[in-house]
């Protein structure tokens, strides 16, 4: 049996936790920049906050209602998720994490299914703050489905699926567009055929699904009928491309000021591939205009590099976004958001060196190693390229940051006794 | 995520010929703070307090505390507790089927834990980090 433990409005939860007054209160979590809403908690739902609105339009709202609203504190976040899936992870057999606020659990060998879930999530509960809902079924896509009924349905926040009276019964409840892996289109696509409900599709035809879903709609329908076909994943796998993009915390119109924020996102997505173990042959940069000023005219360009070598040091990744800016920059735009990408991702075992160049790729590598080193002693950027800046006024808005409770000592909760 | 902290001394200095350091046989782990303070590392929190209602506990303005929410409160215990939604640190007490937190200050009063008021423990403070 597989259990999928989600977390209850994470990022609302999360802040809660240290802010105790603000129980039964309704939250909201603001994306990077305070531009729109991407968590709510209960209390915001049911005000009719809706997933992804605009931040500035929802201000009347929020001041009537008297919502809290938070900049995202990815620091604290991160924290209580580590703390969140370690609890699991001791608590199980086997563990996927899947995203910063689910995980799979394999809950083979496992005997008293319920009673092992219950305890489970009051522990996480107990020790954390966080509170959980777990779905427990045959397989992962029923797990996901038992455990959006054990979050709107079960006091307890758990729910169990075992006999197939039971799994059908919910299926015949469950709208096919509320399925794990339906996107938008599959879901008109399936109700223009007829599917409505999770179980239509237990009785489709095999063979039709496949057709027209490719092998991927298949497994899904086998799972639904209780057989796995997706195993738990151990190990995360390796990422194709890697971006790092903002929006600017006000218009940026002068290239130096671009330049710094293109070379900062540029070394952060170095130091992602070099935690990750991994090189890149291309680097993409894009630029982007304000789509909210119609007055103003767009201009929205980007610009891809195919690198001699794969790479992961920040100099070289650094210097060829530039380069790349450098082409796609004009004046006279003001310019709202930035990003780069780097792709054709390859292990960094498989380094090969170039055949036209001199330069000795492992000096390179040891001096990334020292201010990685460095950085993960002192703090994030404290040694940096002189060209990603010192006064960052492109930097984020994040006006209503909470403190980092759990990873500054400067931060910790302050309490007065 | 599995990764856990441990320093463990490592030798580097050459000796090719002579005798080996007699200690090296006997060289312990590095003494490890983490480990001494903290028994449930995804429970534990550090929380900096001001104020004196704590003093005779040893608990001062400025201290941080080690706060594990894994262990449960018992009689006379230091809580970290959340008063009708407002933190606060007191020592825990069962008196005849009633329940008090105690100040360790005679300036301050023992409060007593009504039916009506919110009260929930967030956790067990297990030792107070004091600069001197």
């Amino acid at each position: 049996m597989i259990a999928l433990v989600d977390c209850n409005n994470f990022y609302a939860s999360c802040e809660r936790v240290f802010q105790p007054q603000l129980e039964n209160k309704p939250i909201v979590v603001l994306s990077n920049n305070d531009g729109c809403i991407i968590a709510r908690s209960n209390e915001a739902k049911s005000l009719g906050i809706k997933m992804g609105a605009p931040a500035f339009k929802m201000k009347s709202l929020f001041d009537l209602h008297k919502v809290h609203v938070f900049s995202s504190n990815f620091a604290l976040y991160g924290d209580l998720s580590k703390r969140v899936m370690q609890i699991l992870n001791e608590g199980s057999p086997a563990i996927e994490v899947y995203s910063i606020d689910e995980a799979f659990l394999d809950l083979k060998g496992v005997m008293k299914l319920n009673q092992f879930s219950v305890d489970l999530r009051t522990r996480v509960g107990k020790w954390t703050g966080i509170p959980v809902s777990i779905g427990v079924a045959p397989t992962k896509t029923l797990a996901k489905v038992a455990n959006r009924i054990a979050k709107k349905y079960r006091k307890d926040g758990v729910f169990l699926m075992k006999k197939n009276t039971t799994i059908n019964h919910v299926l015949k409840h469950t709208l096919v567009s509320d399925l794990w892996g339906i996107g938008r289109q599959y879901a008109r696509f399936l109700a223009d055929n007829g599917f409505e409900t999770a179980f239509d599709l237990v009785n489709a035809n095999e063979s039709w699904i496949k057709r027209n879903m490719s092998v991927n709609g298949l497994r899904m329908v086998k799972e639904l009928k209780g057989i796995p076909c997706y195993a738990l994943e151990h190990q995360p796998p390796r990422k194709k491309n890697i971006c790092t993009s903002r929006s600017f915390g006000m218009d940026v119109v002068n290239h130096a000021e671009l330049k710094e924020a293109v070379a900062s996102y540029a070394s952060t997505c170095a130091l992602k591939l070099r935690k990750e173990k991994s090189l890149a042959a291309s680097v993409l940069v894009f630029i982007k205009t304000n789509p909210f000023k119609n007055s103003q005219y767009q201009y929205n360009p980007y610009q891809k590099v195919i690198l001699d070598v794969p790479l992961n040091d920040s100099m070289e990744i650094t210097k060829q976004a530039l380069m790349a800016l450098k082409k796609i920059y004009k004046k006279g735009f003001s310019y709202k958001k930035a990003g780069v990408i780097v792709g054709d991702i390859v292990p960094d075992s498989s380094r090969q060196l170039s055949l036209f160049s001199n330069k000795d790729p492992f000096k390179t590598r040891n001096v990334m190693c020292a201010v990685d080193y460095i950085n993960e002693k002192m703090g994030r950027n404290k040694v940096r390229l002189a060209v990603q800046g010192f006064d960052r006024k492109w930097r984020l808005k994040q006006e209503k940051l909470s403190p980092c409770y759990t990873t500054r000592f400067k931060d910790v909760l302050q309490v007065k006794i | 995520m599995d990764e856990k902290v441990l320093d463990i001394p490592f030798y580097q200095s050459d000796v090719p010929a002579g005798f080996p350091s007699p200690a090296e046989d006997f060289m312990d782990l590095d003494l490890n703070l983490q480990e001494y303070l903290v028994q449930h590392p995804s429970a534990t929190f550090c929380v900096r307090v001001t104020g004196d209602s704590m003093q005779n506990a040893g608990i001062f303005s400025g201290d941080v505390m080690v706060v594990d929410r894994a262990l449960e409160p018992k009689n006379n215990t230091i809580v970290l507790a959340v008063l009708n939604g407002e933190f606060t640190v007191k020592r825990i007490q069962k008196k005849a089927d009633k329940l008090y937190l105690k100040p360790e200050n005679k300036d301050f009063k023992s409060i007593e834990i009504t039916e009506e008021m919110n009260f929930q423990v967030w956790g067990i403070v297990t030792h107070i980090i004091h600069k001197v």
